[in-house]
């Protein structure tokens, strides 16, 4: 952050005599504050889950939702600025639909996350727009299977076993590098990642959070899945929805108590070494 | 308040990722008075306290029909306001024309949501100076949304705009765990409630500068004005000035502008009092 | 008068300007305004009188190029170009080509049925055997269509995105059958008021989720709707209808009529259409909604008898 008041960060598209587009930096920043946010890429389908902190009781929960879903097949979760991630996502589901019109298929996870990544960067390019504040976690599958990738202010993009961005990042990374991506299966998918969204969150702002799970799967028990698929529909057999209540509720239970246990543990052992000092 | 660099236009992000323009056009809402809005299983209500710019003038509008099953009551810029207000209408009549369909709530609070936010990425354009309370009811039963300038939406069971709402909200807090059973005057009354705690101390709620509607389950919408307030009013009985509570928050902390956020450092720019001037738009 | 300018023609226009020396030498054919003018009717005056020594001399050559290598018009008189005339009126879509042909709905008591064969036909030839004009929308509707198979397709890939659409919110808001018909009649009507129609009949047919109220409606290519107990497009119009109107007259019928009734009628109706409509069918499929959603199925007319044929005149090896 030297370069702050040397004017080469007041506009978009600008480069500082070092290279950067500071910009695009700032941006980024918006994102480091935004609710932790996580995509595991598991055997058998996709899981996208985030934290959401509770500012007011008065919020209606379960509304105000983070994650949605671009085709019957790919899901988005983003962190940042939440109106930012909405207009991303509406361009991703032009985006679907527009690969539908042409060629009357679903478009593939790897072709969304490239044009994506094209409209990200179209706008770190004039000084008359800004970047996005946002970084976003697309997740869906094809005939390839599973697909997960990451878009950043920049435009730049990656595919990941494990996405982690926002607060939480840094904790929810480590945890997720613990896992064994070849072997996950959606259902322990579903535990880990709300065992890394408690893990992730920060109890020192002791702020109630709910946590948001969606998945990617080949068997929904939807009634709405059972009601696509039908010849004139085009659909690839995946579906991106909500993970069952009862599954959510079960895996944060188990989460919320292993984190207990863990900081028992941690507390009986500071005790112990209190005593040895003594 | 001071500048700084990075507060001139809305294509530029802070160092710290903010982007001030977006922020300061939430100020703008501030510089309106209080709207308040909450909900029960069967309907949702809203009440707003309505300014008139001088003596002789007309209360101005604050709460704005946009179809049989939904209505809007701002606090900020109100031409901005009507531009979104008419906006609303027309994804409203589309609605009804493509599919003989209200449209569904959260639907139109999205469309308003998405053309907000393009005002925030693009040099040239300003983000909408205006909060928006959206009640409405639809096939899910009824909903209430807040609307920011930043292109933000939340669905709310209770929710308060504009000046000095802070004490509204404080009291829909304390109190919205009783909505979802009380009945449709009820509602009103906790509405009315919530907007009297928003008062300055020597001011009250009257039939000129009370505006309510609401709408529920199989119940259109309905606006109230003038004369036809008084039934809530006498309903409200005492004498329609603030709760002793709120009056005692405001001595406890010593505040002219409101117990909240609303330190208005604009307001100055624009008039005396609460920001309100014959020029000023803001409602 | 110069303050008047606006409402001059160009050339008084020109007089307005501030420049005295323009206004003197405007007669002059001196100035770059006045000249232009100039040149003008000196070229057209020059050509005219050209052309009239032209004619006179066009008994030995031509001397205008494009003339080089036509009839003569002094021999074949004026050269006729009206085949060049491209001012015809566009014209868009005026027939269908491949086609489907009726499709059948009944109300029940507790639902729709709906069915529609597998044939697709090129004019007279039966095309394609296997093509499916029951497309189910969501969960409580389907939509069958008559008429032209690739605007049905075209339909179809609409209604699918409309339902990607629908979904995107994720607020338990749903689009049913009336919904669903709404749409399409919008889009048919539109686009026969672009003169650009999608060439079908469409029914559309469902069932309330909550009330169990079933839902019967019919949009054709010009946008017209109609409800009734019982519609068929196509030829089914003229050869079912009737017959489903004996069983199902009212909405009283309806709710006196089984859904093992409905199944019946269907079959029968759809088994004369095969008899007599030329562009029908053997194999068809059907869908039967209620409020607990679509069944679908694929039948085949069974228990044909081609007896009454033999009385028609110059079927099968008859001698007269």
């Amino acid at each position: 952050m030297t370069s702050i008041g040397t004017g080469y960060d007041l506009s978009n598209s600008v480069f500082s005599p070092d290279g950067r587009n500071f910009q695009v930096e700032y941006a980024q920043k918006a994102v480091e504050n935004g609710p932790t946010t996580i995509g595991l890429r598991c055997k058998d389908g996709i899981i996208l889950a985030c934290e959401k902190l509770i500012t007011s009781k008065l919020l209606v929960p379960g509304s105000n939702k983070r994650i949605s879903t671009i085709d019957r097949h790919i899901g988005i979760a983003t962190s940042g600025l939440v109106p930012d991630g909405k207009h991303f996502t509406n361009r991703a589901r032009e985006e679907a639909i527009s690969w539908r019109r042409n060629f009357k298929d679903s478009v593939p996870v790897a072709s969304l996350a490239d044009r994506m990544g094209s409209y990200a960067q179209a706008y770190t390019l004039y000084s008359s727009v800004r970047p996005f504040g946002i970084t976003a976690i697309l997740g869906g599958a094809d005939d390839d299977g599973p697909a997960l990738y990451m878009i950043e202010p920049s435009g730049m993009y990656w595919g990941y076993f494990g996405a982690a961005t926002g607060k939480g990042r840094q904790a929810a990374k480590s945890e997720i590098e613990k896992l064994n991506p070849t072997e996950l299966t959606l259902l322990q998918g579903v535990k880990e990642a709300a065992r890394i969204i408690y893990v992730a969150h920060d109890d020192n702002k002791d702020k109630e959070f709910e946590i948001e799970m969606t998945w990617v799967t080949k068997d929904s028990k939807s009634a709405t899945a059972a009601a696509t698929g039908g010849k004139g529909m085009v659909w690839n057999g995946w579906v991106h929805e909500d993970v069952p209540k009862e599954l959510l509720e079960e895996a944060s239970k188990e989460a919320k108590k292993a984190l207990e246990e863990d900081d028992e543990d941690e507390g009986e052992t500071k005790e112990e070494k209190m005593d040895e000092d003594l | 308040m001071f500048r700084n660099n990075y507060d001139n236009d809305s294509v530029t992000f802070s160092p710290q990722g903010r982007i001030f323009q977006v922020e300061y056009a939430l100020e703008a809402i501030k510089q309106g008075s209080a709207a308040v809005g909450l909900r029960s299983k069967t309907h949702v209500a809203l009440v707003a306290l309505k300014r008139n710019a001088e003596e002789l003038g007309s209360y101005q509008k604050k709460i704005i029909p946009i179809d049989k099953h939904l209505g809007v009551a701002l606090a900020g810029l109100s031409p901005d306001a009507r531009v979104l207000s008419n906006f609303m209408r027309q994804q409203s009549m589309a609605s009804r024309l493509l599919y003989k369909r209200p449209v569904p709530v959260a639907r139109v609070v999205n469309a308003i949501a998405d053309k907000a936010q393009v005002n925030t990425q693009h040099y040239g354009k300003r983000p909408y100076g205006v909060g928006l309370l959206i009640a409405g009811v639809d096939e899910t039963g009824p909903h209430l949304w807040e609307f920011q300038p930043s292109g933000q939406i939340l669905e709310y069971f209770g929710a308060a705009i504009g000046a000095r709402s802070q004490s509204a909200r404080t009291y829909l807090e304390r109190s919205f765990e009783s909505f979802p059973d009380v009945s449709r005057d009820e509602l009103v009354l906790h509405g009315l409630k919530a907007l009297r705690d928003t008062l300055q101390q020597d001011r009250e709620l009257t039939t000129e500068n009370t505006s309510i509607a609401i709408v529920g389950i199989g119940e259109d919408l309905k606006q109230y004005d003038g004369p036809r307030v008084k039934r809530f009013l006498d309903l409200l009985g005492e004498d329609g000035t603030r709760s002793q509570r709120a009056a005692r928050l405001d001595t406890a902390m010593d505040v002219g502008g409101g117990a909240d956020d609303d330190d208005d450092e604009l307001a100055g720019l624009l008039g005396p009092g609460e920001g309100t001037s014959a020029m000023d738009t803001t409602e | 008068m110069h303050r008047t300018g606006l409402s001059l023609g160009i050339h008084q226009l020109e007089h307005t300007q501030p420049s005295s020396r323009l206004n003197h030498h405007h007669h002059h054919h001196s100035t770059t305004t006045a000249s232009t003018n100039y040149l003008h009717t000196l070229s057209s005056s020059h050509l005219s009188q050209h052309h009239q020594d032209l004619q006179i001399e066009s008994i030995t050559m031509n001397q205008f190029p494009h003339g080089w290598g036509r009839p003569r018009d002094d021999v074949y008189g004026a050269y006729d170009n009206s085949y060049l005339n491209e001012s015809q009126p566009i014209t868009h879509t005026q027939r269908p080509i491949v086609t489907g042909t009726s499709v059948l709905g009944v109300k029940f008591k507790d639902g729709v049925i709906i069915a529609a064969d597998n044939i697709a036909s090129y004019g007279s030839l039966a095309r394609y055997d296997n093509v499916e004009r029951l497309l189910q929308v969501g969960t409580h509707t389907v939509v069958g269509a008559g008429g032209d198979i690739s605007d049905m397709q075209y339909l179809h890939l609409l209604l699918d995105n409309l339902l990607i659409k629908e979904q995107y919110p994720a607020d338990d808001h749903q689009l049913y059958a009336p919904q669903v018909h709404t749409y399409i009649s919008r889009v048919l009507y539109q686009r026969r008021n672009k003169f650009d129609p999608l060439w079908n009949s469409i029914l559309t047919a469902g069932a309330d989720p909550k009330t169990s109220e079933p839902f019967l409606s019919y949009v054709d290519l010009k946008g017209t709707t109609y409800s009734a107990p019982a519609l068929a497009t196509g030829y089914g119009a003229h050869l079912a209808i009737p017959i489903l109107r004996r069983h199902v007259a009212d909405e009283e019928a309806v709710s006196n009529l089984t859904q093992e009734d409905a199944q019946k009628l269907v079959e029968e109706c759809m088994k004369v259409l095969w008899y007599r409509d030329a562009r029908s069918g053997v194999k068809y499929s059907w869908a039967i909604i209620t409020k607990d959603g679509v069944t679908t199925g694929s039948k085949e007319i069974e228990n044909q008898s081609w007896k009454f044929a033999e009385m028609i005149k110059g079927y099968g090896a008859q001698n007269i």
